[in-house]
């Protein structure tokens, strides 16, 4: 995540792997598509780099959590449309777990902390 | 990702980056529209879309390694990049390929051998259910005899034998731990005769259930079955499938055909299997025909009366094998017949037929009998060994100069190095570099070992026309092949590569090059110590006095009973037969005797002389002109002649030194009665008188000194009935290829229906008894020269470089006044230095090596000086010669030049 600005959060390790799978949720998307729902749907705040998107989505793909297929888009242009797997909705699942679980720890480390600073 | 997935992907990944690309370009056109959409121009919206995206070389890149191939497109890399620098430098790689293919055929030729006499199993289906019966006893106690080689004293065991009487088989077969039994013997050297053309051959007896048990189907026609093995039954025989296809032109073709074995007409019922030997990887039978034939074929034998074979326990004459059934272990068959068999020999034992009671002992049978593994599993493993050692060798000398070329390759290595290329994606590169080395050498190495089957099965073969043991190519040894070269890529790559992408390479380099050194020295010393053990071995061997003149005498064997003669008759074509020899031109002298003196297994029988204690004691029948064509001197008395060869004559003996010595002492022999202990028949109360004493010989064995042997004229027939033939041919030259042509004519001449079973030298006979140390002698010279080649290519290697490095030094000294002389005596006192560490490691381990073959030695010992010392001396030798050109080249340096040569 090289030149991320700053006003940006940055992307924790990992996570970008989660965004993925879970935009492709909601149905197939090209990698386009998938970098513009990110960043619109995080209001602007999460933005991912190219460089890292498409690497990600082949990783995905290898690991079969993810299938691709070239498809025409809305424009009429060939397309390669990703989609979710029943072992990608599975990972998602499991991933999800693990992040909210975190992200709660994270929470109450921090809220305790506040309180012993004030 | 599973594997498949990945390969699949790497076989389309042309069309997966173009379609990468596509999905990048697709990418920008998107951006591109949504920036214009944000309301840019297109140019402007066009850059920030660029933008955007980054480098797309970059991106393939990384999404390349996504793919998981990465591995293997570097290996590819890798391989063409080794290819390359192997064309850079094609002295160097045609070095290491021809010594690593040396050092991987040899090692082929021999795991193929070791494959196919320690491993290989019957082919045969489910031979993991196959036991084979024996019989263990304290001491040897012989009651049958078997031609197959299954009888052995070892020290732990005592001894043990594979012989069983019929009503044993009959046991075993009625027990109901088998689902089949069946029971084999050799019929012994007989004539085969097709469409008139009579050939010696082996055959095998074999029960009725023989084929079934082992799993067979026959190739044509149908195998023996239980209405074909019982007395009266048509006699019908199973043929060889190579003995059909070369004989009838098929194998549908010999089903129904008539074949003559020793003139028994036989109906042909049915082809074996392509690639069926029987059970015994040491002969491979040209006929099966059932046990109960035996009644016809080997109605004479004197020794075992044709129906004491099927009714006396005591008359051991089968080989037994059977198939466990189903759910039945080895050790519950034992359990189950062990004591039956014990009973049966105490019942024997009871009766004085057994001075001990045999124990019976089942073995697995998979591998059929294993008298050709016994004699040849320890010089096999010992060479074995001395090949393993050569790769060492070969692997050695690689290392060392894959070692002195990275120093070569130093720039380059620095350049990558500090280029960012990681030092583990360097050694992997120079480790692939080796193993496509080793690769290479590894297929050449197959197609030596190749070529070197055949030479060492002929080696091995030793003259022998009918040797049946051949090497083969099969998934074992190709599998061992490849494990071979992989593994010496491996030892020879990775150390150099490590080493030369260290940061601090020079310093410890020159060290670990001249410990190599050293240590292939070292090694090539034991080589040649080996070598000239065996060849003293040898040399000693052939130089023995054997009692009689072994130059120029040819020996015909033959067996005219084979073509159905009678006694009488027989005998009177033996002596024809040797009138028509002595006719020959260039024949001086003909002899005949039943046995050839060396080279033919050894008869042994009980004589009493003087009413006695029996004595044991070698006979042979000898029929006139015997010592003067062998050229044995007679010390008293006479030599046989004709009278003693008609019938009615008086029965005469003549005896060796050591008997005379042995029975009479300094007594007269002359005129001194013997007889027979346990006489056939024919010769029953017959007293032999001594007629002449003849001159030591050696018999049987080259290296027993001093055997007891009597001579009987060759129609006394101690035997019972005369058989085999062989005619001592003394010749003015050596024997010619024409003169068994000349042989062969007379013998057809005489009677077109006697075989001729053998015609060779006396000398190749003798070679023949030492086949093992002839075949270990020569092999290990091969060796020898083999590691002695390696060594000094590896010296001279070293030394060149040593040189190449030290021009600057040199052309110092020389500068300063050091002399030609000076500069030659430096660089060779240091190889000289070399040489003498690897001697100080060399010598002890020679002893120590060849103390393991002493076995194999014959007329010195282990530790032998002049052995010793020639290796040293042309080992010295050699190092000298593999330094004195670059000494030369060193001493030759123009000073100038070599100083400007940093």
């Amino acid at each position: 995540m090289t030149g991320t600005p700053k006003d940006r959060a940055e992307l924790l390790q990992g996570t970008l792997d989660l965004l993925i799978l879970g935009t492709l949720l909601a149905g197939p998307r090209h990698g386009h598509a998938i970098a513009a729902h990110i960043r619109r749907t995080s209001e602007e705040l999460l933005q991912v780099e190219t460089g890292s998107l498409y690497p990600a989505l082949h990783r995905l793909e290898a690991n079969g959590w993810v299938a691709a297929s070239w498809q025409l888009s809305d424009k009429g242009k060939r397309a390669r449309y990703y989609r979710l797997t029943p072992a990608g909705r599975k990972h998602l699942v499991g991933e999800q777990g693990r992040w909210e679980s975190m992200s709660r720890a994270i929470q109450l480390i921090l809220k305790a902390a506040g309180q012993q600073g004030v | 990702m599973p594997l498949w997935r990945r390969i699949g992907w790497l076989l389309e990944r042309k069309q997966k980056v173009s379609d990468l690309e596509e999905e990048l370009r697709f990418h920008l056109e998107e951006e591109t529209d949504a920036q214009r959409d944000a309301g840019v121009t297109q140019a402007e919206a066009r850059r920030a879309a660029r933008l955007d995206l980054g480098n797309p070389v970059v991106i393939v890149d990384d999404t390349r390694a996504a793919w998981g191939w990465t591995v293997w497109e570097q290996f590819v890399q890798d391989v063409r990049y080794a290819l390359r620098t192997m064309r850079r430098s094609p002295a160097f790689s045609a070095l290491a390929i021809v010594s690593l293919a040396l050092g991987i055929g040899a090692n082929i030729t021999l795991y193929s051998f070791t494959d196919a006499i320690l491993v290989r199993e019957l082919p045969v289906s489910d031979s993991r259910s196959l036991v084979r019966m024996t019989w263990h006893a304290p001491e040897q106690e012989v009651h049958g005899s078997s031609y197959h080689d299954s009888s052995y004293t070892d020290l732990a065991a005592g001894y043990t034998d594979g012989v069983f009487s019929y009503p044993a088989f009959r046991i075993f077969a009625d027990t109901g731990v088998f689902s089949s039994v069946f029971a084999y013997q050799g019929t012994g050297p007989i004539s085969v005769s097709i469409r008139d053309q009579a050939e010696p051959a082996v055959g095998e007896y074999v029960s009725a259930g023989y084929f079934s048990g082992l799993g067979m189907r026959p190739a044509a026609g149908r195998l023996l079955v239980d209405a074909d093995d019982h007395v009266g039954a048509p006699p019908v025989a199973v043929v060889d499938f190579g003995l059909a296809e070369s004989r009838f032109g098929g194998a549908g073709a010999a089903v129904g055909q008539r074949v003559l074995i020793n003139r028994t007409p036989f109906t042909v019922v049915g082809v074996a299997p392509r690639g069926f030997f029987g059970t015994d990887p040491e002969v491979a039978p040209a006929v099966y025909v059932p046990l109960h034939a035996n009644l016809v074929l080997d109605a004479e034998n004197p020794y075992s009366p044709p129906l004491a074979r099927y009714t006396d326990s005591s008359e051991f004459w089968l080989e037994v094998m059977a198939r466990l059934a189903p759910g039945v272990s080895l050790a519950q068959a034992q359990a189950v017949l062990a004591p039956q068999f014990h009973q049966m020999n105490e019942r024997l034992h009871a009766a004085g037929r057994w001075t001990q009671v045999p124990e019976l002992v089942l073995v697995p049978g998979a591998r059929g009998l294993d008298g050709l593994r016994r004699g040849y599993a320890s010089p096999l493993l010992m060479l074995m060994g001395l090949a393993g050692l050569i790769l060492l060798l070969a692997c050695a000398n690689i290392a060392n100069l894959l070692l002195a070329r990275a120093s070569a390759r130093t720039r380059e290595i620095a350049v990558r190095l500090s280029l960012g290329a990681g030092r583990g994606r360097l050694v992997r590169q120079l480790i692939t570099e080796s193993l496509v080395l080793s690769v290479l050498g590894g297929a050449l190495g197959v197609a030596i070992a190749l070529r070197g089957q055949g030479a060492a099965t002929s080696l091995l073969a030793n003259g022998q026309s009918d040797f049946t043991l051949h090497a083969a190519l099969n998934w074992r040894v190709v599998l061992f092949a490849c494990g071979l070269s992989l593994v010496t890529g491996l030892a020879f790559g990775v150390a150099p590569a490590l080493q030369s992408t260290r940061k601090d390479l020079r310093s410890r380099r020159a060290g670990s090059r001249r410990a190599l050194v050293v240590a292939q020295i070292a090694v090539t010393l034991v080589f040649l110590v080996a070598a000239g053990l065996f060849a003293r071995t040898i040399a000693n061997l052939e130089s023995i006095d054997v009692g009689f003149n072994r130059d120029r005498l040819l020996t015909v064997t033959l067996n005219a009973r084979q073509a159905g003669l009678t006694n009488d008759a027989a005998i009177a074509f033996y002596r024809d037969l040797r009138t028509r020899f002595a006719a020959l031109p260039g024949v001086t002298s003909v002899g005949l005797s039943d046995m050839a003196m060396i080279g033919d297994g050894r008869s042994m029988d009980m004589v009493v002389a003087n009413g006695g204690e029996p004595k044991g004691s070698l006979i042979m029948n000898a029929g006139g002109g015997f010592f003067a064509a062998m050229q044995i001197p007679l010390v008293m008395g006479r030599a046989f002649d004709d009278r003693d060869d008609r019938p009615g004559a008086k029965p005469v003996a003549i005896v060796s030194q050591t008997f005379a010595r042995a029975n009479f002492g300094t007594a007269n022999p002359l005129g001194q009665p013997l007889e027979l202990h346990n006489p056939t028949p024919k010769v029953a109360g017959l007293t032999f008188e001594i007629v002449g004493v003849a001159r030591d010989t050696r018999y049987a064995s080259l290296s027993v000194v001093g055997t007891p042997l009597v001579y009987f004229p060759f129609s006394s027939a101690i035997w019972g009935n005369i058989g085999q033939m062989v005619y001592e041919i003394r010749t003015n030259a050596d024997p010619a290829a024409s003169a068994e042509r000349a042989i062969r004519d007379i013998v057809h001449d005489a009677n077109a229906g006697v075989p001729i079973s053998r015609v060779a030298t006396q000398a190749t006979l003798i070679d023949q008894t030492i086949g093992q140390q002839m075949f270990l002698a020569r092999l290990c010279a091969a060796f020898a020269l083999l590691a002695l080649t390696i060594a000094v290519i590896g010296l001279y290697g070293t030394v060149a470089y040593d040189v190449a490095q030290r021009t600057a030094e040199i052309g110092i000294r020389m500068a300063l006044g050091a002399g030609r002389g000076r500069v030659l005596a430096m660089v060779i006192g240091d190889v000289l230095m070399l040489t003498a560490l690897g001697l100080a490691m060399g010598i002890p381990a020679a002893l120590a090596a060849s103390t393991l073959a002493t076995s194999f030695l014959f007329g010195l010992t282990s530790h032998d000086p002049v052995t010793l010392a020639a290796a040293v001396g042309g080992l010295v030798g050699a190092a000298l010669a593999a330094s004195y050109l670059p000494a030369r080249a060193a001493s030759r340096l123009n000073p100038t030049t070599a100083l400007r040569h940093e």
